[in-house]
């Protein structure tokens, strides 16, 4: 099997772009991705672009102007993994050798709906009834937080830490939407969202935002060039009457396949973006991507392994918690972090001696699954 | 609520949930199977008896812009087995293995009550 390259990327401040319509923030990203590829329109032969709620044929509106003179371009849809899904099928394309340089680029303006949660897609009765009980994705997961608590003798500012870690992260990041620091007691003092979740332990909901990467099956020329050793996508499986609500099933399936594929284990991974949409999330995360054994997540927190300077990092970026969470852009974004950390260009945030990093994330929004799809990636140099 | 196109309640006196049982797997599912389904005929539709006991749950805090108070939603577990989200009321305040029982509500369908201690 042939290689695939993430030979450039980009990605614009994740926060609010007011007045900034969908070509011109999604092109900052798409110019400098081609740039930093060293490669012009003209070479890119394949786009696909990820997107939740922008509408129809958005990937042609965005490209439009750019000069890419009629190429096919792919929209992908997959809620909060659209752009990790986008990525994971140009691969595809690049491996059957449909083309060898193809641009991704995931885009997302959650500021145009005003705020609140996410709506579910209720085009379906079982999520229409629970729908209208009130099930929303912020739900779903205090759910799990209260069950977490439950069963492993936690306490809430177990959950907060993870805020804070993320926080800290985020202070580093240019790109990050929350650049302040903050306390456990200061996450836990936040406004209740959905018990135990408080403000500070959701991902932001107002956050617009682009990102994009030139994947190629040619190896480039730069220093350390990253290379995909897996790209992994799977579906939800229909919950059953006793599922456990904490193992985060689908991801840890992602995970062991993608681990298979790439001929490598959890030790192996040096730097990690995964899903925090919510701090509950990042914990059970830790089990199912194998950082920790199961029942450890929060002494593998508190160990200071997942922070900067530790083991494993977590989420450097300041993860979607601090960096933001623009549904589209997200699993871009994420491989862009990561492709900084390997190449040594991730300024205060750096990773040090990054060769294996790993992304994840997961797109929710109908009731019967875990989740409805799950993506994990493994990049390394 | 608007009228479902799959039964949510039985006819008798005291109306009982009703869920879809696959004849194959055994396995219950809810709400039941829309008899339009083309999954229909792979499913009987089965009463959910007895009373529920909570799995997990959480307590809603909507915005203070709204005006609305805080309300619980959880997940509750019925012989079926078959685990059924919804509203729960009767208590502020919900606790993982309490005991809950469903009766109809014409907002949602139905709603979790919670068993008189």
């Amino acid at each position: 099997m042939q290689d695939t390259y993430i030979t450039g990327g980009a990605m614009t401040p994740f926060g609010r772009h007011s007045g900034v319509l969908a070509p011109e923030l999604a092109q900052q990203a798409i110019l400098k991705a081609l740039d930093d590829a060293g490669v012009a329109p003209g070479d890119i032969q394949a786009i696909y672009c990820a997107n939740v709620l922008g509408g129809m044929i958005l990937g042609q509106l965005i490209v439009r102007d750019v000069g890419f003179d009629g190429i096919p371009v792919y929209n992908v849809e997959n809620a909060c993994a659209s752009g990790a899904t986008a990525v994971h099928l140009a691969r595809h394309a690049l491996f059957a050798q449909q083309y060898d340089t193809v641009l991704v680029f995931g885009i997302e303006q959650l500021t145009a709906l005003g705020g609140g949660t996410i709506p579910m897609q209720r085009n379906d009765h079982k999520t229409e009834l629970y729908a209208t009980a009130g099930m929303v994705l912020p739900a779903v997961y205090a759910m799990r937080g209260t069950r977490f608590l439950h069963e492993r003798d936690a306490r809430p500012a177990d959950l907060a830490a993870v805020a804070v870690k993320n926080r800290r992260h985020g202070a580093l990041n240019e790109f990050a939407q929350q650049r302040t620091e903050t306390t456990v007691e200061e996450v836990l003092a936040s406004r209740m969202i959905a018990d135990p979740l408080t403000l500070l332990q959701c991902c932001p909901s107002q956050v617009d935002g682009a990102a994009a990467v030139v994947l190629s099956s040619r190896r480039p020329s730069r220093a350390r060039p990253v290379k995909v050793l897996s790209s992994v996508v799977v579906s939800g499986i229909r919950e059953r009457a006793d599922d456990d609500i904490l193992d985060a099933e689908i991801t840890a399936r992602a995970a062991r396949q993608a681990y298979e594929q790439a001929g490598l284990g959890p030790d192996d991974v040096d730097v990690v973006e995964l899903h925090d949409a919510f701090t509950i999330a990042e914990l059970l995360y830790y089990e199912a991507l194998g950082l920790a054994p199961h029942g450890d997540a929060v002494a593998l927190l508190k160990s200071g392994a997942t922070q900067l300077g530790g083991r494993v990092p977590v989420n450097p970026s300041g993860g979607l918690l601090a960096k933001g969470h623009p549904l589209g852009a997200t699993g871009v974004a994420q491989m862009v972090e990561v492709m900084w950390h390997l190449q040594g260009r991730a300024g205060a945030r750096q990773v040090e001696g990054a060769s294996i990093g790993l992304t994840q994330c997961t797109g929710g929004g109908i009731a019967g699954v875990d989740h409805a799809a799950s993506s994990v990636h493994l990049l390394g140099v | 609520m608007s009228p479902q196109p799959y039964p949510l309640w039985n006819s008798e006196p005291q109306p009982v949930l009703l869920a879809s049982r696959d004849r194959g797997t055994d396995e219950w599912v809810f709400p039941a199977v829309p008899d339009a389904s083309p999954l229909a005929v792979r499913h009987q539709t089965v009463p959910v008896r007895g009373i529920g006991v909570v799995y997990s749950f959480t307590v809603i805090h909507p915005s203070p812009k709204s005006g609305l108070a805080p309300y619980a939603l959880g997940y509750v577990d019925f012989p079926g087995p078959v685990r059924i989200f919804g509203r729960l009321q009767g208590k502020d305040r919900p606790a993982i293995g309490d005991r809950y029982f469903p009766r109809p509500d014409e907002n949602f369908g139905y709603v979790f009550e919670a068993v008189a201690a």
